[in-house]
Formats: C-alpha cells, sequence, structure tokens
C-alpha cells in the first residue's frame, strides 16, 4: 500500500485548485519574464566567425538560413571528446523533434560545437538527428559567448560561466560525481570536458548585420530541457542523486 | 504577446547589455526557484484511488489502465484530441507529440512511462502515429468513460450546457480538448490519480515554447486568428527546411 496521502475526488479538488491558482501566477511572471526579455538591449556582433557546416564554410549570418532570428544551443562537443555530452544529448533529442515548427516561424535553431565537422556529423547521424550542427573549430565563437575556456583560464580559476566567476559546479576542486560521470561518458578527462560548457544563445538578423540579444546558461537551460518538465508532474519527480540517463541508443546496454 | 519592434531595437555595449542581462538573471533565477517550489507542492498533493476499470484498444489487443503503465510506477497520459469521426488528430497537439516523442525512452528510465490517449480507433492513431514517425504508445479510450471522467472529451448532451474544463465551467463546441493526467500504481496493484493539468499549464511541456521566448520576436501570435494558426503537421509545412517571417504570411 501506498504511505502516500489519499483523498476523496473532493479532497483532491480543493488542494488541486490551490496549486492551479499558484500555476497560473507561474504562467503569467513566465509570460512577463518573456516579455522582459524581449526589451533586453542588443549587442552589435562585429566579429567575423568562419563556421565549418554540412554545407561547407558559413558566416555567422549564414548559420540563420534566410531567417531573421536564430539559437545557438551550444552543445558540448570539445575537439577532443570521443563523443558528444550525453546531457546535452537528451536536450538535443527534445528539440530534433521541433526544430521543423520553430523553422517555419522564422526561428533557425543550430546546434554549435567546437569539434570538427566530421566529428559532429558522425555522431548526429549515431543519434539520428536532423538540425543543422555547425562547427566552430578554430574560431573564438564559443570563447566570446563564454561556452569553451582556455586551459590557463582554467588552471587560473578564471572560467566566468552564467555570469559569474567560477561559481559553477564543474568550476569545482572536489570534481562532483556527476561531472566525473559526464567526462567519462565522453571519453575524456575532467579537465578537457569541463573547459566545454553548456548554453543557448540568441541572435537577430536585420539589413545583413547580426545582434547578439541573449545567452542562458547553466539551470537557465532547465525548462529547456523536456525530460524535466514531464519529471515535474509525475509523482517521485526528478528522483535523481546523480546522472542517471545514458544516450537514447545506449539504455539496453545496462 | 507584445511583438518586438525589431526595427527601432535598443543596441547597446556590451558592457551595458551585461549589466541589464545581470539584473535580469535575477529574476529568472527566482522564477526557476518558483517553479522548483511548485513542483514540490504538486508532489503533496493527496491521490484519489481509480476505482474505475478502463479498458483501452490498441489495434492488435485490450489493454487495461494497469497494463499501461507497463511495470513502472508512474504514469503519465497525454490527453492527445482526436474524435472517432475526424480524419486526423489535432494539428496543435501533434505539435505537443513533437516535443516528447523522443524524450519517453528517458523517462522510462526514472520508472515513467509515457502514453497518448485519444477517442479515435486504435488503426486511425497507428496509421497516423506511422506517418510522422512518432514511436510513443498510443491507444484508443473508444467508448470507455476514461476521458470523460478526466474532462477531456464532452458528450453532445453536455456540450448543450457548459462544460467542466480546467477546473471551471466553460462554453465550448469543442467535443475534445487538449491536458495531461498522471497516475501512481503502488506495489499491490492499486491505481491512484495524482494530477491532471489543462489549457495553458501544458504550455511548459511544449518545450518548442519555452524556446520561443527566448528568441527576440518571442511567440509572435499576437496578429494570427488564433494561437496556433501557425502550426502545421511537420509533413504539411510548405517547405520541408521553413520558411521566412515573409514567406509565411
Amino acid at each position: 500500500m501506498t504511505t502516500h496521502i489519499t483523498g476523496t475526488r473532493e479532497e483532491w479538488l480543493a488542494a488541486r485548485l490551490e496549486l492551479l491558482a499558484a500555476e497560473k501566477q507561474l504562467t503569467r511572471r513566465s509570460d512577463e519574464l518573456a516579455r522582459r526579455r524581449q526589451e533586453l538591449p542588443w549587442v552589435r556582433v562585429d566579429k567575423e566567425y568562419r563556421f565549418e557546416t554540412d554545407e561547407g564554410g558559413a558566416s555567422l549570418a549564414d548559420l540563420f538560413r534566410g531567417r531573421s532570428q536564430l539559437l545557438v544551443y551550444h552543445y558540448m562537443f570539445g575537439p577532443d571528446y570521443t563523443a558528444g555530452c550525453a546531457t546535452c544529448s537528451t536536450i538535443a533529442d527534445g528539440f530534433d523533434g521541433f526544430v521543423v515548427h520553430l523553422a517555419n516561424h522564422d526561428v533557425t535553431l543550430s546546434a554549435v560545437s567546437r569539434a570538427p565537422l566530421a566529428k559532429l556529423q558522425a555522431y548526429k547521424r549515431r543519434m539520428g538527428w536532423r538540425f543543422p550542427w555547425a562547427s566552430s573549430l578554430g574560431n573564438d565563437f564559443n570563447f566570446d559567448f563564454n561556452v569553451s575556456f582556455t586551459e590557463e583560464e582554467q588552471r587560473k580559476g578564471g572560467i566566468e560561466y552564467n555570469y559569474e566567476r567560477g561559481g559553477h559546479a564543474m568550476d569545482e576542486t572536489q570534481i562532483p560525481e556527476p561531472v566525473a560521470q559526464n567526462a567519462a561518458m565522453t571519453g575524456t578527462d575532467v579537465a578537457t570536458y569541463t573547459r566545454e560548457r553548456p548554453g543557448m544563445s540568441a541572435f537577430v538578423l536585420e539589413d545583413g548585420v547580426v545582434y547578439h540579444t541573449y545567452s542562458t546558461y547553466a539551470r537557465g537551460l532547465d525548462g529547456l530541457w523536456g525530460m524535466y518538465q514531464w519529471l515535474d508532474r509525475a509523482p517521485m519527480g526528478r528522483n535523481e542523486t546523480g546522472v542517471w540517463w545514458l544516450r537514447h541508443d545506449e539504455y539496453g546496454e545496462r | 504577446m507584445t511583438k518586438t519592434d525589431l526595427n527601432n531595437h535598443k543596441v547597446v555595449s556590451l558592457s551595458e547589455w551585461l549589466e541589464a542581462r545581470k539584473q535580469f538573471l535575477t529574476q529568472e533565477k527566482e522564477f526557476t526557484r518558483l517553479r522548483d517550489q511548485l513542483s514540490r507542492q504538486r508532489r503533496e498533493l493527496p491521490w484519489v484511488k481509480v476505482e474505475k476499470n478502463y479498458v483501452f484498444k490498441e489495434p492488435d489487443r485490450k489493454t487495461t489502465l494497469a497494463e499501461l503503465f507497463e511495470g513502472r510506477s508512474q504514469l503519465v497520459v497525454y490527453h492527445f484530441m482526436f474524435a472517432p469521426d475526424e480524419e486526423g488528430p489535432c494539428r496543435s497537439c501533434s505539435f505537443w507529440a513533437d516535443s516528447f516523442n523522443a524524450i519517453a525512452i528517458h523517462l522510462n528510465h526514472r520508472d515513467v512511462t509515457m502514453v497518448a490517449i485519444s477517442r479515435a480507433p486504435s488503426e486511425k492513431l497507428e496509421a497516423f502515429k506511422r506517418r510522422m514517425g512518432w514511436n510513443f504508445k498510443w491507444v484508443s479510450s473508444g467508448n470507455n468513460d476514461f476521458n470523460y471522467d478526466y474532462h477531456v472529451s464532452f458528450t453532445p448532451e453536455a456540450l448543450k450546457d457548459q462544460v467542466e474544463y480546467n477546473y471551471a465551467k466553460q462554453q465550448t463546441d469543442s467535443t475534445d480538448l487538449p491536458g495531461v493526467s498522471v497516475f501512481y500504481k503502488d506495489g499491490n496493484g492499486n491505481i491512484y490519480h495524482t494530477y491532471s493539468v489543462y489549457a495553458r499549464g501544458i504550455d511548459i511541456l511544449n518545450t518548442a515554447y519555452n524556446y520561443l521566448d527566448l528568441v527576440p520576436n518571442g511567440r509572435d501570435e499576437d496578429e494570427l486568428e488564433f494561437s496556433m494558426a501557425w502550426v502545421r503537421y511537420h509533413d504539411q509545412y510548405e517547405s520541408k527546411s521553413g520558411n521566412t517571417r515573409r514567406e509565411a504570411r
């Protein structure tokens, strides 16, 4: 038998209505934040970035693919990883299904990573994904948008991620278990793994000029991670003490 | 949601932007914590024992509500709008399905089974699922009470008056409306209803909207006849690679 409180439909309803009021407030708060986010000023991007894509060399403007808005998922896949980050993979499983809808609403969603294009292409084939994925290998893009860091920054504790210095679990000197697990799943050591970080950046293209409008990192990605929003509605919630997920083609092996 | 005027937007230096961004970050963090808090509150809701024996239909077999758990203890049901006499399901629900299709496998590894339920016959569900390339389980509630008991389907008789949807009396001419319901099965096989959510409560479960909330134009639906007027089945957009805003209108 369950130890959870059970009740009649009427008792449940009374509690549910109370929660509903709080949920509606949260939805309105989310709408309000979306409005404020749109009001953030923009920064003109003057640097010329050169990416490698399935279609050949591309500029940042080319990544828009004819649309006026670009979302870049900063996918953790460093040049020395043997596979893409497994955690990013669970996020990508979600957006792969709806990039086509965004594409028909004037938004191109593209992943960008530092690994060479051939590695990205092979991994994308393995995962069966369709979203565009560009390599920023050799350019400053990932460093400028605070998702890749140099060994020197790492050594000196100078990593500024999620708008603060040294504030993230990946910066701790005592390596947390989930970080070590994630590193192992990409076939690399912790230091190499944590020189890449996850994030999402938004850009707009207007009269041939690209503007950076927004970037979010760390738990700012939580709402973009489909599986968590569903788990938040399950009786046991996220129910986790560490990394429990694998890549979608690896579950059978456990 | 109001649309940003892309042509006259304020452009600033990186340091000014950072200042505005950091201020906004504080509000975003507050929001994340508020969301976490509601998730905790949600888990504290009492549960209601399900006494009725619902039987659903798959193309080749019948399945009980208990069997839908597939050996796991938690079941999340997406109430997918597809009335028996319709040719295809709701376009918006199909948009939701595109966003959850590939993550169901991850939920399975947190003791959660995900299933879609509609009133349309299972053959129709199966054919549409094949067409869309989906792999989640989708069963038919046919003529059973399930959809009516969980307030997502309404009889012609009920539609003459106000119906109960999203915990309020509402006027609608839709026989089916969207929602999500959650169930728990204990070790003795007892099933409990734990949670149901409807209307804009399922917004957050269509992750695509959380992505649109990050771009300069936002959801960009204000000028449309209804909010999701731009949504098509994913194989029915005019251009596979997508339209620009100008082409779309």
